[in-house]
């Protein structure tokens, strides 16, 4: 499917238009508020995977952390993807031909995939029930997807 | 006075064999600002759940004051790289950094965040065990823990405005925001 049309039109859509010519609307609005998500996000994915590492808050049930940061990852989540599109959508054309969004853009279809077909449904039951090594595997694999998602969001603006 | 050192200061850093290296090297500079960018992941993360207990709006179950140990030895890890990274990027651009009114924004920032920390613990600590397992932590330390949390928007705000530079030295500006510059006659 042919997409480089639907991201023209992005980019004179109304989203489009506010983010290109209001330069302190897209860098508050856009990229600050994105990287405030940014820290919630990863905050919520790092407390809970160094709990299943063992690395902090030991003496806290692991299903006690996880329930509780995947509350946060939630919104921050919709969060950024909400500032994501408004940035995007201004410098559509360009996002289109760069290597970095469509690595970005994969590797987050990848996260929310992980999230919520395997670590979700896996962390939701007894802790105590699953291999320990399955745990840290799960927190390692998550630590490392999320980190790629940010480091390749950062490399989309120095392509 | 001041920003005529700051200026040649800056200027000064900005000869250095250093400086030039890291600024020309694509991957170097890029990579120690990424590296800066992520680390937020880290140093914010875990502070906004620090933050975000203290308010009751996270795990309110768990103990408070054993939440704010618990994360703080990770949240000082992330704070270091987070000021070695800054410090290397500040290194790279020392001329173009400040005279940023963006940058000198967030050093106040810094220091008035740092200094509502260091409040927030000896408050803390101060009154350890009277409400640790209460939903929420007492007013004086949810004021404490919604001003770090505006006052972390803050600096991520106007640091990711660093790279703007609608405001400075070399455009044309408003006596106020030519002072707030810092920006010196040539």
């Amino acid at each position: 499917m042919e997409l480089l049309p639907l991201f023209s039109w992005a980019e004179t859509s109304f989203l489009g238009y506010i983010g290109k010519t209001y330069g302190g609307v897209y860098a508050t609005f856009g990229q600050s508020v994105h990287l405030m998500a940014l820290a919630v996000l990863g905050g919520s994915v790092l407390v809970t995977d160094l709990r299943l590492l063992g690395v902090i808050m030991k003496d806290v049930p692991s299903t006690v952390v996880a329930d509780q940061a995947h509350k946060w990852f939630k919104i921050s989540l919709v969060a950024i993807m909400a500032t994501g599109i408004f940035m995007a959508a201004a410098v559509a054309e360009r996002m289109y031909y760069s290597d970095f969004f469509w690595a970005k853009m994969s590797a987050l279809l990848v996260g929310i995939i992980f999230v919520f077909a395997i670590k979700r449904p896996l962390l939701k039951g007894n802790h105590n029930e699953i291999q320990p090594w399955l745990l840290k595997l799960v927190a390692v694999a998550s630590i490392t997807i999320w980190f790629s998602v940010a480091a390749t969001g950062r490399w989309i603006g120095f392509s | 006075m001041i920003n005529e050192l700051l200026v040649q200061f800056a200027e000064w850093l900005y000869a250095t064999g250093g400086s030039r290296a890291i600024e020309e090297s694509y991957y170097m500079y890029n990579w120690i600002e990424t590296t800066h960018v992520l680390t937020v992941m880290l140093s914010l993360g875990m502070l906004v759940f620090i933050d975000l207990r203290m308010l009751g709006l996270a795990m309110p179950g768990v103990s408070a004051t054993n939440i704010a140990d618990r994360l703080n030895i990770p949240m000082m890890v992330g704070f270091g790289i987070m000021f070695i990274t800054g410090l290397l990027l500040f290194y790279a651009k020392p001329t173009y950094t400040i005279n940023s009114i963006w940058f000198r924004v967030k050093m106040v920032l810094l220091l008035v965040a740092f200094v509502n920390a260091i409040m927030f613990h000896k408050r803390m600590k101060a009154s350890v065990g009277s409400w640790e397992h209460e939903r929420k932590a007492p007013r004086h330390l949810q004021i404490s823990a919604a001003l770090s949390l505006g006052l972390w928007a803050g600096v991520v705000t106007t640091g990711r405005l660093i790279a703007y530079d609608w405001y400075h030295c070399y455009k044309e500006l408003s006596p106020f925001m030519n002072w707030a510059a810092g920006c010196v006659a040539d």
